[in-house]
């Protein structure tokens, strides 16, 4: 007797989480690029890039890389710079050596870093051109510039 | 000249010898704030380590802040007795390789709270010559030393800016013993500064501010 077929294709409509995890026992060297969410608890030497996505470094984690994501939580150790679109949040546990750039920061005492931050501050957004003025256009017949009024002989002194 | 340490045995803090916490108002940082509100986009050194409350001071004010927090390389190259391990000469070059390892004239201003004071010869003094090398010339740097010469030890703090006057003084580690310097030696240690300005307290911090 054969068993019922059974669908394993994802039920329409449905979304799967965005979001990628590296686990302790993972050591990867070379660059990463994750269109998603990204959690790191393991061991990266290279550069990680998770533009307009939060990159999460987990307590286990030890990375030297180079690191670029929309949002970053560091809990564990990182040698490289940073920089984060929106915000980096560094937890008590968590060890940074290198240079910070992003909008907002959060530190917990006790967190250690070394290195310099660089607040910068999202540009506002540039109000939409204004249409030019109306301007009336002349035929070409007509002079631009209007003619002197003829002085009659003998009126200036 | 050197700076020596008292002949005095080391004194063992325990978990509970530990310091209370102090708001205290500064006469020095609020000179210093003074030159942070004169530019824009200075680059200033916090030598407490990383905090919340000096992050969003500096950077509050426009400025870029970097972190380099020199007691806590002290208690990972001295252990718990500052005044004794640096006396290796192991440990005394582990620490300088550590401290302020900085580009020259990176900085146009740095707070260096009472770090100096757990520092003896020779150590005091190289450090002392890294930190003029880091410094752009004109720059300030903020320091406190303690002045009560009878202490023989002196608590460790983190400093916190709550504004442009008052300091949060948080403990850190219990105490350790300090050097006691005189206006006349500090003169002295920082002769190859432009200036130094000392002010005024009511309480047993000796601060100045040095110009590069």
């Amino acid at each position: 007797m054969s068993s019922p077929a059974r669908n394993f294709d994802p039920e329409p409509g449905s979304v799967r989480s965005g979001s990628a995890a590296l686990g302790k026992n993972v050591t990867v060297k070379g660059q990463i690029f994750a269109r998603e969410d990204l959690t790191i608890d393991g061991e990266v030497e290279g550069t990680v890039e998770c533009h307009e996505h939060r990159l999460t470094i987990g307590p286990n984690a030890r990375v030297q890389a180079g690191l670029k994501a929309r949002e970053i939580i560091i809990q564990g150790s990182i040698q490289g710079n940073v920089d984060a679109t929106d915000k980096i949040d560094i937890k008590k546990e968590a060890k940074l050596v290198g240079d910070i750039k992003t909008s907002r920061i959060v530190i917990e005492d006790g967190a250690y870093f070394k290195g310099s931050i660089d607040i910068s501050k999202p540009t506002a957004a540039k109000p939409a051109p204004q249409p030019a003025p109306a301007v009336s256009q002349q035929p070409l017949s007509q002079p631009a510039v209007a003619t002197p009024a003829p002085v009659a002989a003998g009126s200036v002194k | 000249m050197r700076f020596g340490v008292a002949n005095e045995a080391p004194a063992k803090s325990s978990l509970k010898d530990i310091p209370p916490s102090l708001t205290r108002h500064s006469s020095g940082f609020d000179q210093f704030c003074g030159f942070l509100r004169a530019s824009e986009g200075l680059s200033i050194l916090d030598m407490s380590g990383a905090s919340q409350a000096n992050i969003t001071f500096i950077t509050g004010l426009g400025h870029r802040i970097s972190s380099d927090d020199i007691v806590g390389t002290m208690q990972q190259c001295f252990g718990a007795d500052f005044m004794d391990n640096q006396q290796a000469a192991s440990n005394a070059q582990r620490f300088i390789e550590q401290t302020l390892t900085f580009p020259d004239q990176s900085f146009d201003g740095a707070l260096v709270w009472d770090a100096l004071q757990f520092l003896v010869s020779p150590v005091l003094e190289e450090t002392v010559a890294q930190l003029l090398r880091v410094m752009r010339p004109g720059g300030l740097m903020l320091l406190f030393f303690n002045a009560d010469e009878k202490a023989n030890r002196t608590p460790v703090y983190n400093y916190r800016i709550q504004d442009q006057k008052t300091l949060l003084q948080t403990p850190r580690s219990g105490y350790q013993r300090s050097q006691h310097f005189n206006n006349r030696m500090l003169e002295r240690l920082f002769e190859r500064a432009a200036s130094v300005k000392f002010f005024l307290t009511r309480d047993h911090l000796r601060e100045m501010i040095v110009r590069r």
